[in-house]
């Protein structure tokens, strides 16, 4: 149905409110992850042992967007009974519904087991996972299936959108943001009003003006907006409509990266239902606000989530940043002034304006109001998004959110902000998670990857590695990007490779000041970081890889060997059992010993060795 | 002009304001003479200022050219002739007797501080350009890649999203292919080159009959993709990027498939295989092997 004015809106929300009472099955299958853990194959079965026992009446699935808990997918939420069950197979529905739907029990086998309580918790509320979020944004993925326009409305979406059209003026909501104190939300923190105000105020000759959604989401470990799109591709929309209204605008883009296929899918047919329901077009309901949306897919270019970069890449030429003396405010795409957010910032302007911008600041600190999306992986227990109010520490995260790390290993940093963040050490967790608090430590907010590392993980290889990403996405536009980092990447090769000479480490801080000074763009002046804050909180490793010729984390090949303690050695054969060269050897119950001249350092004996008996040591000398 | 002892001229022409006759004009002009630098194009410096590093020693080539550019156009003893071609010339060696035509410009020369507002301001955005390729025999190449401009129109928004379309049907970008989208685009050959090579998802090899894509993110990094790429690349004696030589597997890298509960993950001809480990390789390669693509 084409609504054409606000009592249309209103009067299909409400013939939608009657047929919602029905007991829910909720599945999250709209998300990358959660297909590839067979979720698509347990909706399926649900369905048919539905049909088959004829529960359709009183039973209703819910495809999901993404529910936040990688870890424990495909994982099946029933909303009457009040119960969550991890790692469901489809071999386990038949049991489910018997017992559970049709039943009054709870199967225990499938609960989830808390890594921090060890307690095996029956539904969200007591897990630790979620109760310390804020799932101001994510909250209503498991409400709606995003693909339906009607879910969408359901819970109240474009209602919001429709309310701000109509009784506000551009200046209101720019004074609503304003109040509200949103700040940007991929990784800069700038002020979402003062950009705003600037395009609504800078002159255009022909009076266009664009807004742009930037979901090149490029951060290696980072996929919140992916998530987002996949799982609420409405509610980025709502906040675009509006994002327009307040600046004058009439055209607005999606760039989205092109490796995220289910989201540009979601996304198509989000816009497409917003217009056929008259929520986008030249007369949106009926009130005289014109705004359509575009999308545009990246074609593999990190420094397109660039602003300037990202805006020559949707005019079709190559993506390189330019200098930014005029900003895109004033001149961005296509020479007009230009508003670019990122997909959360959007999709908080929906929520601020629906929840008010009092009841916002409200969440999170006085600098920075508000939640933040984060993707919590790497070496970690419950790898997953999680969505939390700002100024929470880190401790909080990772150990009861998170929930520590697995198989009994320490913790050694954590990673924020990308490529162009740091890595924080174990006493620093204590700090408040807000922009200015990251950026005083050397690292960054970024738009949200946060990658545990723990004693396996070697520093310098993860400067290395950081180093040598961005080596190949610099777009060689700066001589100091396209030359330092290049420069930067082969000395930590070398360090990483056993050669590297003390004077290394002066020409790494030389490097990296002359990086941060003369780069155009934030990927080259940012781009010593991750090398910086290793160097300055984990400077011992770099000795040890300099001096003693010895990696302790065990990563950097050539600069230590697996030994097998006799002591501890059960000679249950564990570990000759995964190698792949066969280079340990043992008779069973006896000590085993690892031939070093075939071993390949692969670390799989270390991974599969349960009494402990493999070590890490120095590289014993060659006898000739 | 001055007449040397011999009755010849002391002033020089020289053709072409390249890299060459910048240079030449520059080191006639320190040794004393007066000379007149030609130029067709409206502005100096020729091919050199297009490219971006010089060979051997992969020197930036615009840190060489542009000060011998300034140097050029401010030494008293150099005139500049720009937008200007020999029409004629005659006499021998030490006399000789040369036409100039200077094309009109249309602007001051002496007065224009090269601002380029004048650019902003024109109303007329199509410019004409020399081509630089030629109507090629239609082939299946050709047409299929009509077929994709056809629907999405020949804006240079568009190139993008059309090379997209083009490598989904070929699997790369064969040259052809290339040539006939710069033709409807009105966009020269070299412009279309520079953004297939930028960007990372377009290829401009055939890939094989299997692509297997490592996930370098960080996740997957600190979880041992390294470990696991190098052991397709062992195992499949091809290294990243590349082909096996029975065409059968590309190996490919990408920086983050935002998968990260599942590291680390490899991609093959688009199913998903999480929690990879060194043990799990051959068996995904044995897999793929039998079968067909």
């Amino acid at each position: 149905m084409h609504c054409n004015s606000i009592a249309d809106l209103n009067q299909y929300c409400d013939s939608l409110k009657s047929d919602s009472q029905k007991n829910q099955i909720i599945i999250s299958t709209n998300a990358t992850c959660c297909l590839l853990q067979g979720a698509r194959e347990v909706a399926d079965a649900f369905q048919e042992e539905i049909d088959r026992q004829g529960l359709a009446d009183t039973t209703q699935i819910v495809l999901s967007g993404c529910l936040g808990f990688c870890e424990i997918e495909p994982m099946v939420i029933l909303t009457d009974q009040d119960i969550l069950y991890q790692k469901v197979k489809a071999k386990d529905v038949p049991q489910i519904i018997e017992k559970s739907i049709l039943g009054d029990d709870v199967i225990q086998r499938l609960l989830f087991r808390d890594p921090v309580t060890k307690k095996r918790n029956r539904n969200r509320d007591l897990m630790t996972f979620y109760q310390k979020q804020n799932r101001l944004i994510l909250g209503n993925n498991e409400r709606i299936q995003p693909t339906s326009i009607d879910d969408y409305l359901a819970i109240g979406g474009y209602q919001t959108a429709a309310k701000v059209l109509f009784e506000k003026t551009p200046e209101e909501i720019l004074d609503d943001i304003e109040k509200a104190g949103l700040r940007g939300r991929g990784g800069g923190g700038f002020p979402v009003a003062r950009k705003w105000r600037s395009c609504r105020k800078a002159e255009s000759e022909d009076g266009v003006r664009y807004v742009i959604c930037n979901a090149d989401e490029g951060d290696p470990g980072a996929y919140m907006d992916r998530s987002v799109l996949e799982g609420n591709p409405h509610s980025v929309i709502e906040g675009m409509i509006i994002g327009s209204f307040a600046v004058g605008s009439h055209e607005g883009y999606v760039y989205v990266r092109a490796e995220y296929p289910l989201a540009v899918e979601h996304l198509e047919q989000a816009i497409r239902d917003a217009e056929s329901m008259g929520f986008l077009g030249d007369n949106i309901l009926g009130g005289g606000h014109a705004f359509r949306i575009k999308i545009v897919q990246g074609a593999g270019a990190f420094v397109c989530g660039e602003s300037t970069a990202l805006m020559a890449s949707i005019e079709g030429r190559v993506g390189r940043p330019r200098a930014k003396y005029v900003h895109t405010v004033e001149k961005g795409l296509n020479q007009r002034p230009t508003v670019l957010n990122n997909v959360e910032t959007w999709a908080n302007v929906a929520r601020i304006m629906q929840i008010g911008a009092d009841e916002f600041r409200r969440i999170g600190t006085e600098g920075s109001p508000g939640t933040k999306i984060f993707s919590l992986v790497g070496k970690i227990s419950n790898t997953g998004l999680v969505e939390v109010p700002m100024g929470i520490t880190l401790r909080e995260i990772i150990f009861d959110i998170g929930g520590g790390i697995p198989n009994g290993r320490e913790f050694k940093a954590v990673q924020t902000g990308g490529p162009s963040g740091g890595c924080i050490p174990e006493e620093l967790l204590d700090l408040p998670v807000d922009f200015d608090e990251l950026t005083k430590v050397g690292s960054m907010m970024g738009s949200g990857g946060m990658i545990v590392m723990d004693e396996d993980t070697c520093m310098v290889d993860v400067a290395r590695y950081f180093t040598s990403f961005l080596k190949g996405e610099s777009c060689g536009k700066c001589v100091a990007c396209r030359e330092g980092v290049a420069r930067l990447s082969e000395i930590l090769e070398r360090i990483c490779a056993g050669e590297g000479i003390e004077e290394d480490i002066d020409t790494i801080k030389e490097l990296g000041e002359y990086l941060a000074d003369s780069s155009l763009c934030a990927l080259g002046s940012t781009a010593a970081n991750p090398v910086m804050t290793t160097l300055k909180y984990f400077k011992h490793e770099y000795d040890e890889h300099i001096q003693d010729g010895y990696c302790r984390s065990g990563v950097c090949k050539g600069l230590f060997q697996y030994e097998i303690d006799p002591e501890a050695c059960t000679g249950c054969a564990a570990c000759s059992k995964v190698c792949p060269t066969e280079a340990i050897l043992g008779e069973r119950k006896e000590p085993h010993e690892i031939q070093q001249d075939l071993c390949i350092k692969c670390g799989e004996c270390y991974k599969a060795c349960k009494f402990d008996a493999i070590a890490k040591a120095h590289v014993s000398e060659v006898v000739v | 002009m001055t007449e040397t002892k011999d009755g010849k001229r002391g002033s020089v022409l020289v053709v072409g304001a390249g890299i060459a006759g910048v240079q030449a004009a520059m080191d006639l002009a320190e040794s004393g003479f007066k000379v007149h630098l030609v130029e067709r194009n409206p502005s100096i410096g020729g091919a050199m200022v297009q490219l971006d590093k010089t060979f051997p020693t992969n020197d930036c080539s615009m840190c060489i050219v542009s000060p011998k550019l300034v140097e050029a156009s401010r030494h008293n003893n150099i005139e500049l002739h720009t937008y200007t071609e020999v029409e004629s010339f005659s006499g021998s060696a030490g006399a000789f007797q040369v036409t100039l035509r200077e094309k009109a410009r249309s602007v001051d020369a002496d007065k224009c501080t090269g601002c380029g507002n004048c650019v902003a301001a024109c109303p007329v955005r199509q410019v004409v350009r020399v081509q630089d390729i030629f109507e090629l025999e239609p082939n299946e190449e050709t047409r299929a890649v009509d077929e994709i401009i056809d629907g999405s129109g020949t804006n240079r928004e568009a190139l993008i999203h059309i090379l997209q379309r083009v490598n989904a049907t070929f699997g790369y970008l064969p040259e052809d292919a290339i040539r006939r989208v710069a033709l409807r685009l009105s966009l020269s050959f070299a412009e279309v080159y520079g953004t297939v090579s930028f960007y990372k998802s377009f290829s401009l090899e055939p890939k094989g009959e299997h692509i297997i894509q490592v996930c370098m993110g960080t996740a997957c990094h600190v979880r041992g993709a390294a470990g696991v790429l190098e052991e397709f690349e062992n195992r499949l004696s091809v290294e990243a990027g590349g082909t096996t030589d029975d065409g059968k597997f590309t190996i490919e890298t990408v920086n983050c498939l935002g998968a990260c509960a599942l590291g680390p993950i490899v991609v093959v001809d688009g199913e998903y295989h999480g929690n990879m480990s060194l043990s799990k390789v051959s068996g995904v390669i044995d897999t793929y092997a039998k079968r067909a693509s």
